[in-house]
């Protein structure tokens, strides 16, 4: 009797211990993958930028006319965001958005915006975005920028940035005005839309 | 029997019908079965790749602008879809961006993706489709669903169990009514034939009740067993014909052995008259024989004495008392001949084995013959047999001084030969003369007491010799017998067994 129940005592023991090794390593093989998943290291907010000006190509349908041809590329024009800029530039090497490939043209503000397809602005003009936005109006050029109360001075798309992460926000009014069609697709993942009222 | 006949015929009928049934349900339903379930199997995966591939549309801009929680949103769209236990995005990097699971299920996700693909885990599908946008792989959508083949599989199972079932049970009570049409007119043909062999009644007939291949065969039945039936009659026609045939014969048979046995009864009382009558007759020639020799004896001595003693006789007398004398003395002559043959029935054999030429040479000389230039006598090589040699010298002396006595007129061309040979089982003699021989009409009567060819004056004799020789060599189990032709000649011979048998002593 003695014997069997020290016997017993043991083997629970051991179980109890393979048990918490177990979960353990459970536990270990499971916790990265649900830190991953739960936040995301986000890349460099100005690559991020890039990627998705980039991206919002694809999401965007300009009228017939903003393209000589069917293959005359995609010119996206960055003012006063070198280092967006060059990010894009990096980005866009190589790649097409709908069979056009793509220019990224470096400006600052003062310089011609005639023939860009889209726009971005940096956040550097914050002051005068009103002064270089409201010419595009009617325009069929996706104009972006990365400043507060952006839409009210005419953009299209304005990004945010929230808990870390870039987000944006969509005014359908300018785009309608511009002829422009965005994908309802791409309103989906905006963190907000202005209708076109 | 009849039941257990008909059981076993209905059962086999319906065991048959069962059976194919039962092989063609199990067929059907196994193609069936696996058709659907391959159809099942081909949309449920088509299916779920086409969610997969939705959720991957729909989440492409939520990947491309790292919005986890659109994903979110759109992967929480599967709850309208109970059968997904669980459903994932991942990046382009093998990250996992968004993910969704049914409540219940289990929210284990793979730590990385995989390639296009689906494959059965258990009881679930596990799917993986990429999200692919311009020219480039943005991430992918990981789905995992019920797989409810086998319950499927289970499910149909069931199904054809309760469709064989019923289908068995349909096809049980309609053969077993429809079977009759094909059993009955067999099973009445067969109860039939089975009264027939048990009754041995040939009168029965079975009925026909379809016109078909039964109805063919109860034609067939019936025509043979009026066949059976016609030639039982006839074969008890003939047995009984045969019966009365066998009973007359019989009968017949009978009569023979009874007539044959009053013959033999006949033939044995007739047999012991003949041998008491011959007994007697034997007893009284002996006993007159004997009787006649007193008298004659006086006869003879007193016409001596007479002759004798009257010399004074004339010649006249003289002669007639040498006619007495000499008719006595052929008298005494018949009478010792008569004795001696009538003792012969009586006398006991004593066998010995003989030199027949030794005894020939003998008996030759005893009868005078070998005179020289008498005859021309030829002795062959004689071979030797067993016998009386009393009895047997006694036929040797009548043979042979017969033989001279009949050729002696021939003078010196006067011929005699002795012969012999052992032919199988029998020693064979024959003596040979060319004297005056006799007419083969007569050969039968040659050895009868007292008969005789010739005249006394031609040639002298009692009579009595050739019937002694006949009797000797018959009691010794032999035969005798003779061939001649008028004045050509005689041949005498006898037959001896070689191994002589038992002679009954009383033969005649």
């Amino acid at each position: 009797m003695v014997v069997l129940s020290r016997r017993r005592r043991y083997r629970a023991f051991v179980s109890r211990l393979l048990c918490v090794l177990a979960f353990a390593a459970l536990i270990a093989l499971c916790v990265p993958g649900q830190v991953l998943a739960q936040s995301p290291i986000q890349a460099p907010e100005q690559r991020v930028k890039a990627a998705f000006l980039f991206k919002f190509g694809s999401y965007v349908e300009w009228p017939t006319g903003a393209f000589a041809s069917a293959n005359a590329p995609l010119t996206i024009g960055v003012m006063d965001a070198d280092e967006l800029a060059d990010e894009l530039t990096a980005i866009v090497a190589g790649r097409v958005i709908d069979g056009r490939p793509v220019i990224v043209r470096k400006l600052h503000e003062g310089d011609p915006v005639a023939g860009l397809n889209i726009l971005f602005v940096g956040k550097s003009v914050d002051g005068s975005l009103p002064k270089i936005l409201s010419p595009m109006k009617g325009r069929a050029t996706l104009a972006v920028t990365e400043s507060d109360g952006a839409l009210d001075a005419g953009s299209m798309i304005n990004f945010v940035v929230v808990d870390g992460k870039v987000r944006f926000d969509v005014a359908l009014a300018p785009a309608v005005a511009g002829s422009l069609k965005i994908s309802s697709r791409l309103l989906a993942v905006a963190r907000k839309v202005t209708g076109p009222s | 029997m009849r039941s257990t006949v008909s059981r076993s015929l209905r059962l086999k009928l319906l065991s048959v019908v069962l059976l194919t049934t039962s092989a063609a349900l199990v067929v059907a339903l196994v193609a069936i079965v696996a058709y659907d379930l391959r159809t099942y199997q081909q949309t449920w995966i088509s299916d779920v790749s086409t969610q997969a591939e939705l959720m991957g549309r729909l989440s492409a801009p939520a990947l491309a602008f790292d919005d986890p929680k659109t994903a979110r949103e759109n992967l929480a769209l599967l709850r309208l879809r109970p059968h997904v236990q669980a459903a994932a995005i991942y990046t382009a990097r093998g990250e996992l961006f968004a993910s969704y699971a049914r409540p219940g299920a289990s929210p284990d996700l793979p730590k990385l993706p995989e390639a296009d693909g689906s494959r059965v885990e258990g009881s679930s599908l596990v799917l993986y489709r990429r999200i692919v946008g311009e020219r480039e792989i943005l991430g992918t959508v990981y789905l995992r669903t019920d797989w409810e083949l086998l319950g499927r599989a289970g499910d149909y199972a069931g199904i054809a169990a309760a469709v064989m079932l019923v289908a068995m049970g349909v096809a049980f009570l309609m053969s077993a009514r429809l079977q009759r049409v094909v059993t009955n007119p067999i099973l009445d043909i067969a109860g039939i034939a089975r009264e027939v062999v048990g009754q041995q009644d040939y009168s029965r007939r079975a009925r026909k009740l379809s016109e078909d291949e039964v109805g063919a065969l109860v034609d067939a039945f019936n025509g043979m067993l009026a066949e059976i039936e016609r030639r039982t009659s006839e074969l008890e026609v003939a047995n009984a014909e045969l019966g009365r045939e066998v009973a007359s014969h019989a009968q017949a048979q009978q009569e023979i052995l009874r007539l044959n046995a009053e013959l033999e009864g006949r033939v044995r009382e007739r047999t012991a008259q003949l041998e008491s009558a011959n007994r007697e007759l034997e007893a009284f020639s002996f006993s007159v024989s004997h009787d006649l020799r007193a008298p004659l004896r006086h006869i003879q001595g007193y016409a001596q004495m007479l002759q004798e003693d009257a010399g004074q006789l004339d010649p006249d007398t003289r002669r007639y008392l040498d006619l007495i004398r000499e008719s006595a003395r052929r008298m005494g002559m018949l009478i010792d001949d008569l004795l001696a043959f009538s003792r012969l029935g009586r006398q006991t054999l004593e066998r010995t084995s003989i030199d027949m030429n030794a005894l020939v040479e003998r008996t030759l000389h005893d009868v005078g013959a070998g005179r020289p230039g008498d005859h021309r006598l030829r002795v062959a090589r004689l071979p030797s047999a067993e016998g009386d040699l009393n009895l047997l010298r006694q036929v040797w002396v009548n043979l042979l001084s017969n033989a001279f006595k009949y050729s002696a007129q021939r003078g010196e061309s006067a011929q005699v030969e002795v012969s012999g040979e052992r032919d199988g089982a029998v020693i064979r003699y024959h003596v040979h003369d060319n004297g005056v021989g006799f007419d083969m009409r007569y050969a039968g009567k040659l050895f009868g007491v007292f008969q005789r060819l010739h005249s006394s004056d031609q040639f002298e004799g009692t009579g009595v010799g050739l019937a002694i020789v006949q009797r000797i060599v018959s009691r010794h189990g032999g035969r005798v017998w003779a061939e001649g032709e008028v004045d050509r000649g005689a041949t005498f011979s006898f037959e001896l067994p070689a191994e002589p048998a038992p002679v009954p002593e009383n033969a005649t």
